[in-house]
C-alpha cells in the first residue's frame, strides 16, 4: 500500500509537468480505466491517470515516480486482452496523446511515429502514398497502438511475409524507468549523428530489449518503423481441404512457401470444426451449394507489383492445391466478399472479425491463449490441444467457448512457425473472475510446457510463463540483472512475469505440471 | 441495511436491459481510422478529439463508468456529470462498434440518473425549466413563435383551429431565432408552391422536448410530450413534417408510442419533399452552386436519412463531399446539450467541421438542421471562413422558381 500523502505529493508534481487537464485521480476516471478485454482480472483502479504529450514529459513523470517509489504502468490503446494496461494503485500512463506521424521518409523507407498512434491511423495515412509497414497491426484491432504492438511482439495482417511487429521496428525512443528518467534512442539513432534508418550496426541490439517486454524495460514514446513499397496487386484464394489432416497442411504450406515465395503475403487456416459446423452450413443456406471437402480452410493472400506476376503466382497456387483441396469463393467466409477478393479482408472486416471472435456472445469474453509453435509440430500439437480441452472441459465450465476446438485460426509466420489463435471463454461477471483466471493460467502453463512461445504476454500470460518454470536460473538471473539496470526499484509494470523485486525468485511462483 | 440492487437504484439504466454490460472494452470507439470502410472513417469521437481525451470523454470510458455504477463500485457525482455532458451524443461510437449497441440510449439513461440524483448540469436547468413553463427552451415568450409567419405573403392555417393534411412542426430554433427563421419561411413557401395543404401551431407550438431528453431531464420531457400528445390528438393530424433534425428524431423515435397510438406519420421535410418530387416528377433548377453537405447526427446516424438530401442537392448544386460523411460524418458539436453547457467546446468542434468543409473547395455548406446551422454559422464567423451556411430548404425554394 502506497502512502496517500506520497501519492498526493506525486500528483501535485506531475500536474505541474503535464498541466491540470492531463492528470486525474477522480473515482469515475479510475473506474473508466479499470478493465481490459478479458473476463478474468478484477477491476483495478490506479491512483492516478496521466496523459503526457512528449517524451520529456514522460521522463519527468518517471523521475517523480522514482522519487516517491510509486509503480507505473504504460498504456496504449487499451485493447489489451491480457491484463497489461491496467494497474491496481500507482500511475497509469496513457500514451495516446503521442499519436503523431513525426517523419515520413519516402526516400529511405522509414517512418517515425509517436507510439500512441493507432494502426488504423498509420495505415490510412500511408495508403495513398504507396508505402506500407508490411505487417499492419495486431489481432487486438486497428484501434490498438503501435507501442502496444511492439510491447507485445504481436503479429497481424501481412505477418506471413513481413513478420512480427518488432520485425519492422528499426529502433525506439524510450524512457528508462530509473530515477533519472533517462531518454535513449536505439538502432542507428543511438548514433547521435545518424537518422533512425536501420536497426543494427551501432551497438548491441538494444531495440530488442523493448520488444515484447510488455512495458517492463522502458516506456516507448517514439517508434522508427520500416516501410516497403505496397504491392498494388493483391488477391486472396480460399481452399477447403478434403479431410482434416494437419500434416497435409504442413506439406502444402511448405510447398506454397517455396514456390510462391515472396508473393505470399498471408497464409491462415481455419480449423475443420469451424468450417464444417459454421461456414459450410451458412454457405449452403445462402447459395444452395454443398461443400465437398471435409477438412480445414486455407486462406492465402498473394501480392505482386505487377498484374502478370500475380496471375502467375495464382496459377502456381492452383497447381499446388489441385489434388488436395476444393477452391471456394470469398463469400464462403464472408458474405460481402467477392469471389476473387482483392485483399481477403479489409480494415473494417478485420475490426469486426476480431471483436466478434473475442466475444461472440457479449456476456462471454475469450481469454487469449494465442501462441506460436513450429510448423512441423502441427499434427502433434493438434493432439495435445484437443486432449487438454477434453480433459479440462468440466473445469472450464459453461463459460467455455468451443470446448474441444483446436484453435480459432492458425496463422503462418515467415520463419517456420505459426500462431495458434484461440482462447478460453469465460463469463464476464464478478463471481466468475477467479475461476476464469485459474483456467486461463492452467491453459497457458500447458502450452508453455509443450514448447509454445506466446503471441502476447501482458500480465496473465507472462506470469503463466514464469509459473510453468520456463526460465532456467541463469536466464532468470540475466533477466533480473537487466531489469535492475534499467529499473533499480522495480517500479515499471511490476506484476508482469512475477518480476516484483530483484530478490524475489521465479521458483516461488512455480506451479507443478497438472496433467 | 438493504442490499444494493442496481435495477432499483438505476431505473433508467435498468430499462436499457442487458446492453448495459455489453461493452467488452475493445476501444474501437476510441479511434477507428479506416480508409477501406464505406464511407471511410477518419477518427470517431469529436468530444475526445477536442477535450483532454481521457477515457470517459468517449464511449468505452462511459461504458466502464456505467458498469462500475451497476456493480455498486462508484457513485454518481457532479464531477462525473461535467465530463458526461461534454458528449454531443452524435452516436459515431455506435457506428464504430462491432455490436448492436444503442450508445445514445445508454448515455441518455446515464444522464437521467445524474439528473435524478441532483447531479445534472446547472446550465441545463433554466433551459429545461423554460421548456416546461414557456413551452420553449430559449426562455422567450412563445408568442414570438408566430413572428416568422409575418414574412410570408400568404396565410397559413392555424392547426389549433383548423385541420390540414400536413402539420408543419416548425421547432423552437427556427421559430425563435431570427437568423434561422428562413428555414421556416422557406419550408412554408415550398409547401405553398407545391399547393400542399398545411398548418402550423404558431405560438401554440410546444417544444418537442428534445433538449430535455438529450440532457436527462425525463420529467420535463414527459411533461411536454404529454402536452404534444394532447395537442396532436385534438388537431386530428395524421402527417407531421418538420425541418428540424432534433424535432424529427424526437417526434419519430422518442414519441414512437404516442405516434403509433395516434396513427401519425412523421417526416423530415427533406424526406417528405424528396418523395414528393420523385412521385410527382417535380423538376428542380440547377443553381450552379458549389456545395458540400453536412449530415446532422439526428437525421443521419440517429435516423438513417443520408441519401434523400443528397439526391435533392445533386439536382440543385454541384456537390463535393467532405472527408467524413454519412455514418462517419463528424458531428457539428452542438447536440446533446453541449452548445448550452459547453459553448466553447461546441464552437471548437464546429470549427473543425467547417475546416473539413473548406477543404472541399465548396462555396456553400448545406445542412438540414437549424441547430447545426446555428453552430456551424458561429464557427464560420469565428474562423473568418468564406463559406456560406445554407439550409437545404433555402436552395429548394430557389430551385422551384
Amino acid at each position: 500500500m502506497i502512502k496517500i500523502s506520497k501519492v498526493k505529493e506525486a500528483y501535485s508534481e506531475i500536474e505541474s509537468i503535464v498541466g491540470e487537464d492531463y492528470i486525474t485521480d477522480k473515482d469515475f476516471m479510475k473506474a473508466a480505466y479499470s478493465r481490459n478485454v478479458d473476463p478474468a482480472f478484477p477491476d483495478r483502479w490506479a491512483d492516478m491517470i496521466v496523459r503526457p504529450e512528449t517524451t520529456e514529459e514522460v521522463s519527468e513523470i518517471v523521475k517523480i515516480a522514482n522519487k516517491y517509489k510509486i509503480r507505473m504502468v504504460p498504456r496504449g490503446g487499451g485493447a489489451d486482452l491480457v491484463g497489461g494496461s491496467v494497474t491496481e494503485e500507482g500511475i497509469l500512463i496513457d500514451l495516446t496523446r503521442m499519436n503523431q506521424v513525426i517523419e515520413f521518409n519516402k526516400d529511405d523507407y522509414y517512418i517515425v511515429v509517436g507510439c500512441g498512434i493507432t494502426w488504423g491511423a498509420l495505415i490510412s495515412h500511408l495508403h495513398p502514398t504507396g508505402y506500407t509497414t508490411g505487417v499492419i497491426g495486431p489481432g487486438s484491432g486497428f484501434a490498438a497502438t503501435i507501442g502496444g504492438g511492439l510491447s507485445n511482439s504481436t503479429a497481424g495482417g501481412g505477418s506471413t511475409k513481413y513478420g512480427l511487429v518488432p520485425d519492422i521496428c528499426l529502433g525506439v525512443e524510450a524512457v528508462l524507468p530509473n530515477p533519472e528518467g533517462t531518454i535513449i534512442r536505439t538502432g542507428s539513432a543511438a548514433n547521435k549523428y545518424a537518422k533512425p534508418f536501420c536497426r543494427y550496426g551501432v551497438s548491441p541490439d538494444f531495440t530488442g530489449l523493448f520488444m515484447g517486454d510488455v512495458g517492463t524495460m522502458g516506456i516507448k514514446c517514439k517508434a522508427f518503423l520500416r516501410l516497403f513499397p505496397d504491392p498494388p496487386y493483391k488477391q486472396a484464394r480460399m481452399y477447403v481441404l478434403e479431410k482434416e489432416d494437419y500434416n497435409k497442411i504442413f506439406e502444402l504450406s511448405h510447398k506454397i512457401r517455396f514456390e510462391i515465395n515472396e508473393g505470399l503475403r498471408d497464409l491462415s487456416v481455419l480449423p475443420a470444426i469451424m468450417v464444417q459446423f459454421q461456414l459450410a452450413p451458412q454457405y449452403k443456406q445462402r447459395t444452395g451449394t454443398q461443400l465437398k471437402g471435409k477438412g480445414p480452410l486455407m486462406n492465402i493472400t498473394i501480392e505482386a507489383m505487377e498484374e502478370s506476376t500475380l496471375d502467375l503466382k495464382l496459377e502456381k497456387l492452383a497447381k499446388i492445391m489441385e489434388n488436395d483441396a476444393e477452391r471456394v469463393p470469398g463469400s464462403f467466409i464472408r458474405e460481402d466478399l467477392d469471389d476473387e477478393p482483392k485483399f481477403g479482408y479489409d480494415l473494417e472486416g478485420t475490426f469486426h472479425f476480431f471483436q466478434a471472435s473475442i466475444s461472440p456472445m457479449p456476456a462471454q469474453i475469450s481469454m487469449a491463449t494465442c501462441h506460436k509453435i513450429p510448423i512441423s509440430h502441427m499434427g502433434q500439437v493438434y493432439d495435445k490441444i484437443v486432449d487438454f480441452s477434453k480433459k479440462n472441459a468440466a473445469k472450464m465450465g459453461a463459460g467455455t467457448i468451443y470446448p474441444g476446438i483446436f484453435a480459432s485460426m492458425l496463422y503462418f509466420l515467415p520463419n517456420g512457425n505459426y500462431v495458434v489463435l484461440g482462447g478460453v471463454g469465460g463469463k464476464n461477471i464478478e463471481g466468475e473472475r477467479e475461476k476464469n483466471m485459474e483456467n486461463w493460467h492452467r491453459k497457458i502453463r500447458h502450452q508453455v510446457r509443450y514448447g509454445g512461445a506466446h503471441y502476447w504476454l501482458g500480465e496473465s500470460i507472462s506470469q503463466s510463463v514464469t509459473e510453468a518454470g520456463a526460465f532456467t536460473p541463469e536466464y532468470e538471473q540475466l533477466f533480473r540483472d537487466m531489469k535492475k539496470t534499467v529499473d533499480p526499484y522495480y517500479l515499471l509494470s511490476p506484476n508482469k512475469f512475477h518480476l516484483h523485486t530483484y530478490d524475489s525468485k521465479f521458483k516461488d511462483y512455480y506451479v507443478e505440471e497438472e496433467d | 441495511m438493504t442490499e444494493f440492487d442496481p435495477k432499483i437504484k438505476y431505473k433508467h439504466l435498468a430499462k436499457i436491459g442487458p446492453n448495459v454490460l455489453q461493452c467488452i472494452a475493445c476501444g474501437d470507439c476510441r479511434e477507428q481510422t479506416d480508409y477501406t470502410a464505406d464511407p471511410p472513417r477518419w477518427g470517431v469521437c469529436v468530444a475526445k478529439d477536442h477535450t483532454s481525451g481521457f477515457e470517459p470523454f468517449f464511449a468505452r470510458g462511459k461504458m466502464q463508468i456505467i458498469r462500475s455504477l451497476w456493480q455498486g463500485k462508484l457513485d454518481l457525482s457532479k464531477e462525473m456529470a461535467e465530463v458526461i455532458y461534454q458528449c454531443p451524443t452524435c452516436n459515431t461510437c455506435a457506428e464504430a462498434c462491432a455490436y448492436d449497441m444503442d450508445n445514445v440510449a445508454l448515455y441518455e439513461a446515464l444522464r437521467a440518473e445524474l439528473v435524478d440524483a441532483g447531479c445534472g448540469l446547472e446550465a441545463h436547468v433554466p433551459m429545461n425549466k423554460a421548456m416546461v413553463e414557456l413551452l420553449n427552451p430559449y426562455e422567450r415568450d412563445n408568442k414570438l413563435k408566430s413572428n416568422w409567419l409575418e414574412k410570408l405573403d400568404f396565410e397559413v392555417k392555424d392547426a389549433s383551429k383548423e385541420q390540414a393534411e400536413i402539420l408543419y412542426y416548425v421547432g423552437c430554433t427556427a421559430a425563435l431565432t431570427p437568423d434561422i427563421e428562413n428555414v421556416a419561411v422557406n419550408t412554408a413557401q415550398i409547401f405553398k408552391k407545391l399547393n400542399l395543404d398545411f398548418s402550423v401551431f404558431g405560438e401554440h407550438e410546444v417544444c418537442c422536448g428534445s433538449v430535455a431528453m438529450r440532457t436527462g431531464d425525463r420529467k420535463s420531457f414527459n411533461t411536454v410530450a404529454t402536452k404534444n400528445y394532447e395537442l396532436f390528438k385534438k388537431s386530428g393530424v395524421k402527417t407531421i413534417v418538420t425541418s428540424c433534425a432534433g424535432c424529427f428524431r424526437t417526434l419519430k423515435k422518442d414519441y414512437a408510442d404516442h405516434m403509433e397510438d395516434l396513427g401519425i406519420t412523421v417526416y423530415h421535410t427533406i424526406e417528405f419533399l424528396n418523395k414528393y418530387f420523385n412521385d410527382n416528377d417535380v423538376q428542380l433548377k440547377n443553381l450552379g452552386l458549389n456545395a458540400t453537405y453536412h449530415d446532422p447526427c439526428h437525421t443521419g446516424r440517429h435516423m438513417g436519412l443520408y441519401e434523400e438530401p443528397r439526391e435533392i442537392l445533386k439536382k440543385i448544386a454541384n456537390l463535393t463531399e467532405m472527408k467524413t460523411i454519412k455514418q462517419s460524418a463528424k458531428c457539428c458539436g452542438a447536440g446533446g446539450g453541449v452548445k448550452k453547457g459547453f459553448p466553447e467546446l461546441a464552437l471548437e468542434i464546429a470549427k473543425s467541421r467547417v475546416k473539413e468543409a473548406e477543404e472541399t473547395g465548396a462555396d456553400i455548406l448545406v445542412s438540414i438542421c437549424p441547430f447545426c446551422y446555428r453552430n456551424l454559422s458561429d464557427a464560420i464567423k469565428a474562423s473568418n471562413s468564406n463559406l456560406k451556411m445554407i439550409d437545404l430548404t433555402d436552395l429548394i425554394n430557389q430551385a422551384l422558381d
